[in-house]
């Protein structure tokens, strides 16, 4: 950028660096707020390890650095009214229950998606429609129309919000973990 | 501004690019390219890929019934098939359809002492059709409708166990599947296809097609990994089609403004009953390079869906059991508007008149009798289909001006006693009561569309037609996306034979096309 008698003359270097900028800008709107670091070494009860000061909880609730998944279940049993499922990111679920992130994604620099089948090795299907066969007001893990073949990731994200695809078409209100 | 861009010095343009950001703005450009481009002529759809980055000798678009059957039928005659599908899921609109497939002369009908025949069904197609129909594509439907369920039953292994009668035939000709879900024949089919070595893949969306310099349909421009309805996602590949690409991409009866361009009493207050992704871009794409479309403005509507509940839901089967039996009612007025028994097209066309929701209802005789207690027990559920102790407390909740009403229902049990409609001649049947017993029942009523008659022009070969009235070379069609099969309305069971018997045709020809490089 150079000036001259007051007036802005744009050189190809800065249109290039504005259109840049704006790029970046772009990109950015799509992030309301910077990601969380993925510490794939941390304890999962270790909020700040990853989120750094961010505040995760309210003041009032406990320290939870050395906490394990039976120590939430204290206050969050699974079914009750404070129930972690639907509220934390399944990725969460999977630490505190000690999956690790290496566990499926494997000891690598860049974690990279991991295929579907990999979530099938422990969640088998079958076994998964006997234990939502009670769930109102379907049965949220086989359906009349695609039995069940679905991709498990239609509706559980272990890095996004996870949805409940079945609502495209109908109303049912599932808790998606 | 500045301090960002010091700390992002590192980010390179190609780097830029491949953000989501910078892949949206370029696709952005491409598709604006195209859409300028294709008023220019038939070669229009763009321009050659530099190379193709997978190649097959058919590519089909849709892993519906029409989608899968063409797959079979081009793979069995020889060619490599890849079948894309915008969506997450297999099986679009087939997949959640109720299973009817009409055909004459059939195994069920024969066991049921039904005299059918294709001269009959060409008959009630055209009738129902108001004779817009193109009468020979009606004519290989009928004729070919019941060797295209035994393909199903004897090849795919799909079963059908139920006889069934829909509005506007003549007879019971509405084969059911075992399950009264499409997704019997659709994941019998894909297990057939995959088995025959069909490549089959989901969210892989088609963007364009591509035609040569000459006009004839080469390949696809698609994005792979795509996640409906995200736009900002997937990567752009090339497909090239060596001899053709089949597309049964389905209908547009979930596409707001395209079905609101056709018939523009079709605005957001109208839900449907398709799956999400029933849009018309790949219809358009299709157009784009060529393709002519035809009576697209023809589009079905529900009478019997709720606005209270999502999609097709349970009030249809509480609906259609009903009408015949209890009255359907204005709230406005208190008083009945149309005929019950009226056809889906007459009576859609007069409740979108009245503008607002209406009512159906019966008593606690007619309800239990007509009803399948599942539908009731799911739509008292969700709470579309509501119970009521007295005439008072239904009138109460749907605003109904009571004394009017009293005097309505009144009326209409009068009529029931007589069985004889003065005021709208609805058909009463036989066995039907003065609605008078507690508790009784009843629903909203608020048309949703259903299907989308028109679409692209086919020919007898499922070859598609061009705006330069000749076919359009490499390109064919079948199931919802083409037009001119059902004319004015499709009656209910024969979009199923419609999807196979054309689906067939089309992947037998796709396959027969000479290689054009």
């Amino acid at each position: 950028m150079t000036r001259k008698h007051g007036n802005i003359r744009f050189s190809p270097g800065w249109l290039f660096a504005a259109a840049l900028a704006f790029g970046v800008l772009l990109v950015y709107i799509g992030t309301p707020y910077a990601a969380p670091k993925q510490v794939a070494s941390a304890k999962a009860g270790d909020c700040a390890a990853c989120h750094g000061q961010e505040k995760v909880f309210s003041p009032s609730h406990p320290d939870t650095k050395a906490m394990s998944y039976k120590d939430c279940l204290g206050c969050h049993a699974k079914g009750g009214p404070q129930m972690l499922q639907g509220k934390l990111p399944g990725s969460h679920l999977h630490q505190l229950r000690g999956v690790t992130c290496e566990k499926c994604h494997g000891k690598v620099a860049k974690p990279e998606a991991v295929e579907e089948k990999l979530c099938r090795t422990c969640h088998n299907a079958e076994k998964l429609v006997e234990k939502t066969a009670k769930v109102k007001p379907e049965n949220p893990h086989t359906s009349p129309h695609y039995g069940t073949s679905l991709d498990c990731t239609l509706c559980h994200r272990q890095h996004a919000k996870s949805e409940n695809y079945c609502n495209q078409c109908h109303k049912f209100n599932f808790v998606v973990p | 501004m500045s301090d960002d861009i010091g700390q992002k010095k590192g980010l390179t343009r190609r780097g830029f690019l491949k953000s989501a950001g910078g892949v949206a703005a370029v696709a952005g450009m491409a598709a604006g390219g195209v859409a300028v481009g294709a008023r220019d002529g038939l070669a229009a759809a763009g321009s050659m890929p530099k190379k193709w980055d997978q190649g097959y000798d058919v590519v089909v678009i849709g892993t519906g019934f029409a989608g899968l059957a063409a797959a079979i039928e081009a793979k069995n005659a020889g060619a490599s098939v890849v079948v894309i599908d915008k969506m997450p899921v297999h099986g679009g609109n087939s997949i959640i359809n109720g299973g009817d497939f009409c055909a004459p002369g059939t195994r069920l009908q024969k066991a049921a002492g039904v005299q059918d025949s294709p001269d009959l069904m060409y008959k009630d197609m055209m009738k129902a059709g108001l004779y817009l129909n193109n009468p020979e594509l009606a004519r290989i439907l009928a004729d070919n409708a019941g060797g295209a369920l035994e393909w199903c039953e004897d090849y795919v292994g799909a079963k059908f166990t139920r006889l069934n009668f829909h509005g506007g035939h003549s007879v019971k000709r509405a084969n059911q599947t075992v399950n009264a879900s499409g997704s019997e024949l659709v994941n019998k089919m894909l297990a057939k296809a995959k088995g025959l070595g069909v490549e089959v893949k989901t969210r892989t969306k088609m963007e364009r097609m591509i035609a040569n310099k000459d006009g004839r349909v080469v390949g696809v421009e698609v994005k792979t990994g795509y996640r409906y309805p995200d736009e900002k996602t997937g990567k752009t590949a090339y497909i090239k089609a060596g001899k053709a690409v089949i597309l049964t991409s389905g209908g547009f009866s979930n596409d707001i403004t395209l079905r609101q361009i056709q018939d523009p009493r079709l605005t957001e207050k109208f839900g449907s009953t398709n799956q999400p992704g029933a849009t018309g871009e790949a219809l358009l794409a299709a157009c784009m390079a060529g393709a002519m479309d035809v009576q697209m403005d023809w589009i079905q509507l529900g009478p019997w869906t709720s606005p209270d509940e999502k999609g097709f839901g349970h009030v249809p089967l509480f609906c259609e059991r009903l009408v015949g039996y209890g009255p359907m009612i204005d709230p406005a007025t208190g008083k009945r508007f149309f005929k019950e028994t009226g056809n889906r097209k007459e009576r859609a066309d007069a409740i979108i008149l009245i503008g607002h929701p209406v009512i159906i209802m019966g008593d606690s005789y007619a309800v239990p009798k007509q009803v399948f207690p599942r539908a009731l027990e799911k739509g008292l559920e969700n709470g579309a289909i509501k119970k009521f102790d007295s005439l008072e407390a239904l009138a109460k909740n749907y605003n109904i001006p009571l004394e009017a009403f009293q005097k309505e229902i009144s009326r209409w049990n009068s009529f029931v006693e007589k069985k004889k409609d003065d005021d709208f001649g609805c058909m009463i049947f036989p066995e039907a009561r003065p609605t008078v017993t507690p508790p009784f029942y009843a629903a909203r009523l608020w048309p949703k569309v259903h299907h989308t008659m028109g679409g692209l022009v086919i020919d007898k070969n499922a070859q598609v037609f061009g705006f330069n009235l000749k076919p359009l070379k490499g390109l064919y069609a079948a199931g919802e996306v083409t037009g001119g099969i059902h004319g004015a309305v499709r009656l209910g069971g024969v979009a199923m034979a419609d999807c196979i018997v054309f689906g067939r045709i089309a992947g037998k020809n796709a396959a027969k096309e000479t290689a054009w490089g």
